[in-house]
Formats: structure tokens, C-alpha cells, sequence
């Protein structure tokens, strides 16, 4: 039976973009597989890590009466991967084996039913949807992503925090030593919703997001969140858990405040961070009218100093970062200026965008 | 004049005192038991001073008639058994008629109490007066004052008053564990800090220890013959650092057994880490005449009739309940590199000879480099991979092709827990925990002792804690500053660690704070650094370790071999355990019978 004909890179690109998720170490067989049904003129795949789930389609599929398979996902891909550019592929379902045929190329591949593939049932309860640019959310995640947890044990800061709240579309990412926040607007307002997306998921979403302003549809529901762009819908299961009060650890009036240039400052603690100490990456600010130094000094007596211009007027301060920290919002900002905020060596510091009120770094000094 | 005379009557009830009136704790656990032999329903407990100016214990119980009372704060008076006979089958927690005299010997102490239709109750004091009449309910209220007041050498023993009242609530605790159905109070200083209404077990638990704990705990419940066992044992993965967590009662009384400990750690042994302790609340119910409670001045420990038993139960009835099966999901399937080689088709039928013949040195290498690198950008693919880790450079990166260092290059993680390498004479296995273990306890070591680099917590880790808990934090604030933490009390009941040592800047915040505290725990404040720093930092290296079962990416073992490569003694664990282990080529072909 014929699943579908069609240009290799037709399927090759919706295979890349599900089996992005299905993890290489399985402990239930199935998991490894993507399913294929044919259904009207479209072939649908679907992949899941019992987290999340991406559903897209391939178009061109053969006519007949909805069928469906799955069939290990890595090495379809390998095979698509293996065989020439620009040519035609033939998917068949013959025999409970699923044969690839390409030119004088055979493949026979082992499947396992579709019945026993596990889906995500759709949430129900309460939701609250809404519509944003792919390329705006995409930027949304990446002024943030970088600050979530990474297997830590308070599970809900493994995650990136959106709230929903009026016409406001929050981002919120902490691991506890440091937080991004980040804002974009929406044009009618909505109904309060709070959730906490896996990291995974997050990772998951920037590398399909496009670029560009086509629109992407999200569902908030209740342990579920759903994501429609283009011809993928990937469907999470939520962090279950209460997010730190973002709000309370963002600093107000903070008194000594400079301006610095975004790349100077990156490459300067680029440069210094060559020889901190590599265990715990401390740098110290020293901060003084007119000029910001950072220096650091590693366990070998090493040192290093850089010197930056500022029109800073104020009480000088010395006070200590992990340099990653510091590395982390500067490079995943695009703006040519940032403003810093301090108040003494043991409060936290607080990194901004001038005239921009949508982004707010907040970092917690080192004491080295 | 005569070398040997009797000692006055005072005297000796001082010197029992001593035995059974350690601290304020003591004077609770004793004025509670009699409330509860009284058959009371509701039991409170005031304490003033961490319960060393004052323990007020009253109760809805029988009371006492006021010919009694004076003989109540007698010495040898009881009116709980009356024969040998009754001795050997005692229900009731008091029988030697001595707690409330050796109490008043030490402290001053008031005796109030009514009988159930006596037209007003009594009051006496230890003054020896005759009783006056006084206002109360039903029951009776037992007042001890100024504990120590007449004995000052004793009074220097005690701790500060935040120490000595987590005592007194850990006996308060005890006994009401016990009690499901009683109500209990307790306050401190004027203020309430538990209620305990009467209810189910279950409930009693979660009063007194916490959801948390029940939540990670089997239930247990056996019988066999005239034994029974029921009550929680915790998961091997809520053990504890500390001994704080144990509970043993046989019959209701709370009791620290050699026989019993043994056979639950028994059961828990296949389980648990060697230093680690389990958590359980466990009661033991046996015919009062199998177990002989008057071994002991406090009666803490009991003797049974027929030990042996008793150990054999307990220990199958623990056992059981812990090994339930492990549901196979859990263990990540190790993954070989010929999954990952080229392209090998099934062997059967396959024409080639399965195995590549050796083209000199290069030839191994380059294909696990191939691999590493496969490893690396599958990694890239799923976005699961290490995307904030600045490891060093897998070794693919540079090209390095010249021989594997010592521990080898990794390969895999193996059910979570060992990091398999391979180096130039074949396998290592890796102990990945034990490994940087070492790594981390090296480098605490090395840090300054006073001024560790520490990092600020933007969202402080919050745990509830114990009164003890509170109590050693505030008492060793100081100790735990030179090892780089800021701890504070948080809420009545909560601690908050606000700076955590650099080094540690990842670890699990709460459970390392705790296991320091469990530490420092009865340490005179001033030493504890001197004396056992390097045993704290043990602690710390312990907790702040990757744990078993974190997934590791390649990159993030080869980072760890070659840190266990320049660290000193890294060769074993702090507990004195190996970390890695080699596997030879040549013994690898023995095992599978190659070359013969
Ligand atoms: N709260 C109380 N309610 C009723 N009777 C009490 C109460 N407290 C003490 N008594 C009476 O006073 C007696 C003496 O108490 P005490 O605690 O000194 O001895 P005990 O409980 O009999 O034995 P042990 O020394 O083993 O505790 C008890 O036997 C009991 O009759
Ligand atoms: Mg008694």
C-alpha cells in the first residue's frame, strides 16, 4: 500500500522537525518510533517523549483510506539523510514492514502498530488563548531562555514562566543565582493565565519558531499547553509548581546607574574571563567617577584588567559576578547599549535596556 | 569512724535525678507518661525558658485524691503495680514510683489535681505542707520550677535555651506519635506552636513529622503471632545524614533498641549508602510479658524474652515492604558503541567477519573519535544536550589522536550511576558520584578557611526545618559563615539559606544545609571548626556531588575524567572507596573466551 510519493526533501524536512524530541536512550520501544498516517492527500507525522508532542504533515500523500504506522524515527532519518539529493521516494506499507524505495535503493523497516503509539489527550478545562508573530515570541524566549534551571531540584525552575495578564505577554527564567524577565504586548486583552513550560519544550520551540511574522497560536490550558505554527502543532505537558515571585526580586531604585556600550562590555569580561578561576568564573566591578575596571585574578596569581569609559557619577563600589552571568544577558541581547544598576557589594545588580521597559536582568553578586 | 554510712535520703533522690532528670526534656517526657497513665484525653505542656524555668503539664485525667498527694511526690510510691507479678506484664509507662521525687529533688514542684467528683481539688508543693485546697477542673496540673536551682554545677550542662526546647519538643513529639488519639498542646514562652487534634495514625504523622516524610514512605504493617509491626518506613531516597528520623516504639513507648535498629538497618542495607540513615516511625506491639521494660533508667531500651524472633520479624517485615519492584523505566538503557559505528547489519547475515581486524593505533581511535562526535552533534540534535555546560572540549575538537589519557575517553553512563571510558589497556569504569566526590572535598579543602568565595542566592532555598534544626543554625551561625553559607530563620518554623560557597553554587541548597546541621548538631560552637572542619566538608563535597541518576552528556563525563586525572587521592572516595576500576583488554577476552 502507498503511503506517498514525493521529492525527498518534502519529507525529509517534517521528519527533522518532530524527531527533534525523540530522545536516543528509550525505555519503551515505541518512543523511538514516528508515526506516519496517511490521511486525505496528507501524510501526518507525529513524534512524542510522552512530555511533548510535534504533529506536522507532508503533502502529497496517496489517496485511499486513512492508514497509519510507526516506524523508528532515527533511522528514517539516517536513510533520508543517506540518499541522494533531489530524488524521488516511495513510502509503502507492505506486510507490517515499511519499505523505502528510491531509484535501485530498498529499505525494509520493522513498524510497530499506531494503535499502541501514545498521544496526548487534549486538555480540558479552562484556557486561554492567543496569537502572537512567530518571530516576536521567538525573540520573547531568547532575551530569557538562557537563565532557566538546568536539572535542578526545585523542579519549577527547570522552566521558563509566561503570563498572560491584560495585553501583556510575559517571560520569566531563574535559576535562583540570576532572572530574566521580558515583555511583549498584545493587541486585546486577555484573561490571567500563569504556566511553567519545560525546559525542553522551550529549547524545542526556539529551534522551530521561523524568524519571520508568520502567526503563532497558543493554548494555555490547564497541565497542557498547546503551539500552532505553520504546519507543526507541538502539545507539552506543564511544570506543575509555583514560580517565584518574579516581581519582589527585580530591584527598584537602585542608586548608582551607568550606561555602558553592549559589545565593549561583553568583550571586555570575554577577555578577563580568560583568567578567573575556572571553578567559579569570579570577576570583580570596581566602579569609580568616570570608569568602570574589571579585573580578575585566577589560583596561579594570574591577573587581568580592563578599563571602560562611563559618565558615571556616584560612590564608588567594588563588588563581585560569575562572569557566565554577566556573558549570558549580553550575548543574548541585540541592543547597542545597556544600563546597569547597583546599590552595594551584596545586593543584587540589575542589567536593562535604556528606553526599553520590556527587558530586566537581575543578577546576584559573588563574593570572591 | 565508720568508712561506709547511708547516704541521706535527699541525697539519693539527687542521685537517681541524675540518672532520670538529664534536662528539661526529661521532666516532659515524665509528667506526660503519668498524664497518659491517667488516662488522659487531652494532654498540655507550657514550657517556659526552653522548659528550665518551667514545665507545666496539665491534664483531663483521673486525678489523684488528696490522701495521695503527698505520697505521689514520695519516693517508691506508685500506684501502678503493686507485685513482682505486675512488674512482669506493666501496660503503663510508669511503675518504679520515683520520677516525680527524683524531679522535685532537683527543681521546685507544685502538684495540683482533682478526682472525678471530688468537690474541689488539691494543691501540694515539695515542702512537705499538708495539701490546700485549690481551683482546677477534673485532672491535674504538675508544675516544675527552676530546674536545678539547689544543684548549679548541674545547671552548667544545659544549653541554650533554643537547644534545650527542641529537646523538650522532641519528647513531646515522641510520646505523641505514639498517641493518635489524644490531644496534645504545646507552647513555649507564652506561645502555642503545636496542636495535635486527635485522630488517625496517619494523621498523628503528618502532624508531627510532616507531609513530606510520609509522602516518600512505605506503609508497614505485619503480623506474626503475638508480634506486629506497623507504622512508615521511608524510601531509601529520603535518607537522611543524621540518626533524627528514627522511631521506635514497642508498645506505645518510645525506645532506642540495639536489636531493633540493627535489623531495620539490616533490611535497608542493600539500599541505602553507608552514610546514609534511614528515616522510619515504626511500632513494634509484643505481649507485655515477652519484653522486659526495667533495664534501663529512663526506660529507653527494653530486653526481649526471645530476641532472635523479634529481629527476624522486624527485619522481613522492612525488608519487604522496601523491595518493591523497580519499575524498569527508570534506568536509562546503556547504549553500545556498535549501535552507533557505521552501519552494521545484523551479524547472521552478514558476509563479513564480524570483527574489523586492527589496522595499527590510529585505526580504534579515529573510529571513537567518530563516535564522540556523533555522540556530540545527536546531542545538538534532540536539544537535550549540554547547552549551558562550558566543558572542555571533547576531545574530537583538537584532533588529539595521541594515546588516551588514563582514565580514557568516555564512552557511555551506565544505569546512572558508573561513566564507562575507554584508555589504551580497555575499560574504566568510573564511580561518577565517588569520583567527584573527591574532586569537590580536594578543592574544599583548599579554599580559605574564613573567607570562601560565596555566591548570593537571588531566590533563597526555603525549607522547613525543625526546632533542632533552628536551634543549631542560629547556634552555629558563625561555623556555617566560615564555610560560606548565610543561613536564617525564615518563619516560626523555616530556614533560609541566602549565600551558598562558589563551589557548590549547583548543589541541592536544602539538603546539604540540613546535613550540616545534622553535623553540628550537640558541638560545642566555639570548636566545631577546628575540630571537624575536613568531616564538614565531607559533608558538603558529599552533597554538593552529581547524584546518582543525572544524566551526563559526554563532554560533561570526559570533563569529570580528566579532573579526577589532576585531583590528588582521586583515586578513592572520601568513604574510602574506589572511584574507577580497569578492565583490561586481555581480562575482557578471558571473560569471553577469546584467544583460546
Ligand atoms: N498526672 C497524673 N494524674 C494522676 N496521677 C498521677 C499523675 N502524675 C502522677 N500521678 C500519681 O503519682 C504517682 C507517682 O508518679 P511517678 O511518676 O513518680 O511514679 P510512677 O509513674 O508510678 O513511676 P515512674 O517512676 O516509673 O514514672 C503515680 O503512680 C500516680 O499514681
Ligand atoms: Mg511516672
Amino acid at each position: 500500500m502507498l503511503l506517498i510519493n514525493t521529492p525527498k526533501e518534502a519529507l525529509q524536512a517534517p521528519l527533522q522537525a518532530v524527531c527533534g524530541i525523540v530522545e536516543r536512550r528509550q525505555t519503551l520501544p515505541i518512543l523511538a518510533n514516528v508515526l506516519l498516517e496517511r490521511h486525505d492527500d496528507q501524510l501526518v507525522l507525529l513524534a512524542t517523549d510522552i512530555e511533548m508532542q510535534i504533529r506536522t504533515t507532508a503533502p502529497g500523500a496517496a489517496a485511499g483510506e486513512p492508514v497509519a504506522v510507526t516506524v523508528g524515527a532515527r533511522k528514517l532519518q539516517d536513510i533520508l539523510r543517506a540518499l541522494p539529493d533531489g530524488c524521488e521516494l516511495s513510502l509503502l506499507l507492505e506486510d507490517k514492514r515499511l519499505n523505502v524505495r528510491s531509484g535501485k535503493s530498498r529499505f525494509s523497516l520493522q513498524t510497530l502498530p499506531a494503535a499502541d503509539f501514545p498521544r496526548m489527550a487534549a486538555a480540558d478545562g479552562q484556557a486561554v488563548s492567543l496569537r502572537v508573530g512567530q518571530g516576536a515570541f521567538r525573540h520573547l524566549l531568547a532575551q530569557v531562555q538562557y537563565a532557566m534551571a538546568q536539572q535542578d531540584i526545585r523542579y519549577y525552575l527547570n522552566g521558563l514562566m509566561l503570563l498572560v495578564e491584560g495585553t501583556e505577554l510575559r517571560a520569566v527564567a531563574t535559576d535562583g543565582h540570576r532572572l530574566a524577565f521580558a515583555r511583549t504586548h498584545l493587541e486585546t486583552p486577555l484573561a490571567r493565565a500563569e504556566v511553567i513550560v519545560p525546559r525542553k519544550t522551550v529549547i524545542e520551540l526556539s529551534r522551530l519558531l521561523a524568524d519571520a511574522d508568520h502567526p503563532l497560536d497558543i493554548v494555555l490550558g490547564a497541565g497542557q499547553a498547546r503551539f500552532a505554527f505553520g504546519d507543526i502543532e507541538l502539545v507539552t505537558k506543564l511544570i506543575d509548581g509555583k514560580f517565584p515571585d518574579y516581581e519582589r526580586v527585580i530591584p527598584q531604585g537602585h542608586p548608582k546607574v551607568l550606561r555602558l556600550g553592549r559589545q565593549a562590555l561583553q568583550q571586555a569580561l570575554a577577555r578577563v574571563a580568560i583568567l578567573t578561576n575556572e571553578k567559579f568564573r569570579g570577576v570583580r566591578l570596581v566602579l569609580d567617577e568616570g570608569s568602570l575596571r574589571v579585573l580578575s585574578t585566577n589560583a596561579d596569581q594570574e591577573e587581568a584588567q580592563e578599563e571602560l569609559e562611563t559618565a558615571y557619577h556616584g560612590d564608588p563600589l567594588d563588588i563581585g559576578f560569575n562572569v557566565t552571568y554577566l556573558l549570558d544577558v549580553l550575548n543574548n541581547l541585540t541592543v547597542s547599549e545597556v544600563e546597569c544598576r547597583f546599590a552595594d557589594a551584596n545586593s543584587s545588580a540589575l542589567f536593562t535596556v535604556p528606553d526599553d521597559p520590556d527587558f530586566s536582568y537581575v543578577v546576584m553578586p559573588m563574593r570572591i | 569512724m565508720s568508712a561506709i554510712h547511708l547516704l541521706p535520703d535527699a541525697l539519693i533522690s539527687q542521685i537517681a535525678a541524675g540518672e532520670v532528670v538529664e534536662r528539661p526534656a526529661s521532666i516532659v517526657k515524665e509528667l506526660m507518661e503519668n498524664s497518659l497513665d491517667a488516662a488522659a484525653s487531652e494532654v498540655s505542656v507550657q514550657l517556659a525558658e526552653g522548659g528550665v524555668r518551667l514545665v507545666r503539664v496539665s491534664d483531663n485525667g483521673c486525678g489523684i485524691d488528696r490522701e495521695d498527694l503527698a505520697l505521689a511526690l514520695a519516693r517508691h510510691a506508685t500506684s501502678k503495680i503493686a507485685s513482682l507479678d505486675d512488674l512482669e506484664r506493666v501496660g503503663s509507662f510508669g511503675f518504679r514510683g520515683e520520677a516525680l521525687a527524683a524531679i522535685a529533688s532537683v527543681a521546685r514542684v507544685t502538684l495540683a489535681s482533682r478526682r472525678a467528683g471530688a468537690p474541689h481539688a488539691w494543691r501540694v508543693d515539695d515542702r512537705g505542707a499538708a495539701p490546700e485546697p485549690a481551683a482546677l477542673g477534673s485532672g491535674s496540673v504538675v508544675e516544675v520550677a527552676d530546674l536545678y536551682f539547689n544543684t548549679p554545677a548541674r545547671r552548667k550542662f544545659l544549653r541554650t535555651e533554643a537547644t534545650e526546647y527542641a529537646h523538650c519538643e522532641e519528647s513531646f513529639r515522641r510520646i505523641a506519635l505514639a498517641r493518635p488519639q489524644v490531644l496534645f498542646q504545646l507552647q513555649h514562652n507564652g506561645r502555642t506552636l503545636h496542636r495535635w487534634a486527635p485522630g488517625s495514625h496517619e494523621q498523628r504523622l503528618a502532624d508531627a513529622l510532616g507531609g513530606e516524610f510520609a509522602a516518600h514512605a512505605r506503609h508497614i504493617d505485619a503480623q506474626a503471632g503475638n508480634l506486629r509491626l506497623s507504622g512508615l518506613a521511608a524510601l531509601p531516597a529520603y535518607s537522611r545524614a543524621g540518626r533524627d528520623l528514627q522511631y521506635c516504639f514497642v508498645n506505645g513507648r518510645f525506645v532506642r533498641d540495639r536489636l531493633l535498629s540493627h535489623a531495620i538497618r539490616e533490611a535497608y542495607r542493600d539500599v541505602l549508602h553507608g552514610s546514609r540513615h534511614p528515616a522510619y516511625v515504626l511500632f513494634l506491639e509484643i505481649d507485655p510479658a515477652m519484653v522486659d521494660v526495667n533495664v534501663h533508667p529512663a526506660k529507653t531500651e527494653v530486653r526481649f524474652r526471645d530476641a532472635r524472633a523479634v529481629h527476624q520479624f522486624v527485619f522481613h517485615a522492612v525488608e519487604r515492604a522496601l523491595a518493591v519492584p523497580q519499575h524498569a523505566g527508570s534506568a536509562p538503557r546503556p547504549e553500545t558503541p556498535s549501535q552507533v559505528g557505521a552501519a552494521p547489519t545484523t551479524p547472521a547475515r552478514s558476509a563479513m567477519s564480524p570483527r574489523q581486524t586492527a589496522l595499527g593505533v590510529e585505526q580504534p581511535v579515529a573510529t571513537y573519535l567518530e563516535f564522540v562526535a556523533t555522540a556530540i552533534s545527536r546531542d545538538a540534535d534532540t536539544g537535550s544536550a549540554a547547552q549551558d555546560i562550558d566543558a572542555s572540549p571533547p576531545a574530537a575538537a583538537d584532533n588529539d589522536v595521541s594515546p588516551a589519557p588514563p582514565l580514557g575517553h568516555a564512552l557511555a553512563q551506565l544505569h546512572g550511576i558508573y561513566i564507562l571510558a575507554q584508555n589504551q589497556a580497555g575499560l574504566v569504569l568510573v564511580d561518577m558520584h565517588a569520583g567527584h566526590e573527591r574532586i569537590l572535598y580536594e578543592r574544599l579543602k583548599a579554599m580559605p578557611d574564613g573567607a570562601p568565595a560565596t555566591q548570593r542566592l537571588l531566590i533563597p532555598a526555603v525549607f522547613s526545618a525543625s526546632a533542632r534544626e533552628l536551634a543549631t543554625a542560629l547556634e552555629h551561625g558563625e561555623t556555617l559563615a566560615r564555610l560560606g553559607f548565610e543561613v536564617g530563620q525564615a518563619g516560626p518554623a523555616e530556614l533560609a539559606v541566602r549565600s551558598v560557597p562558589a563551589l557548590l553554587a549547583r548543589a541541592a541548597v536544602a539538603e546539604l544545609v540540613r546535613a550540616l546541621l545534622a553535623d553540628l548538631r550537640d558541638f560545642p560552637a566555639a570548636r566545631v571548626i577546628e575540630a571537624r572542619r575536613n568531616e564538614l566538608l565531607a559533608t558538603m563535597a558529599c552533597h554538593g556531588a552529581v547524584r546518582a541518576h543525572r544524566p551526563l552528556s559526554v563532554p560533561e563525563m570526559n570533563a569529570l575524567l580528566r579532573e579526577m586525572e589532576t585531583c590528588e587521592r582521586a583515586d578513592q572516595c572520601n568513604h574510602g572507596r574506589p572511584t574507577s576500576v580497569q578492565l583490561s583488554v586481555a581480562e575482557l577476552d578471558r571473560m569471553f573466551l577469546r584467544g583460546r
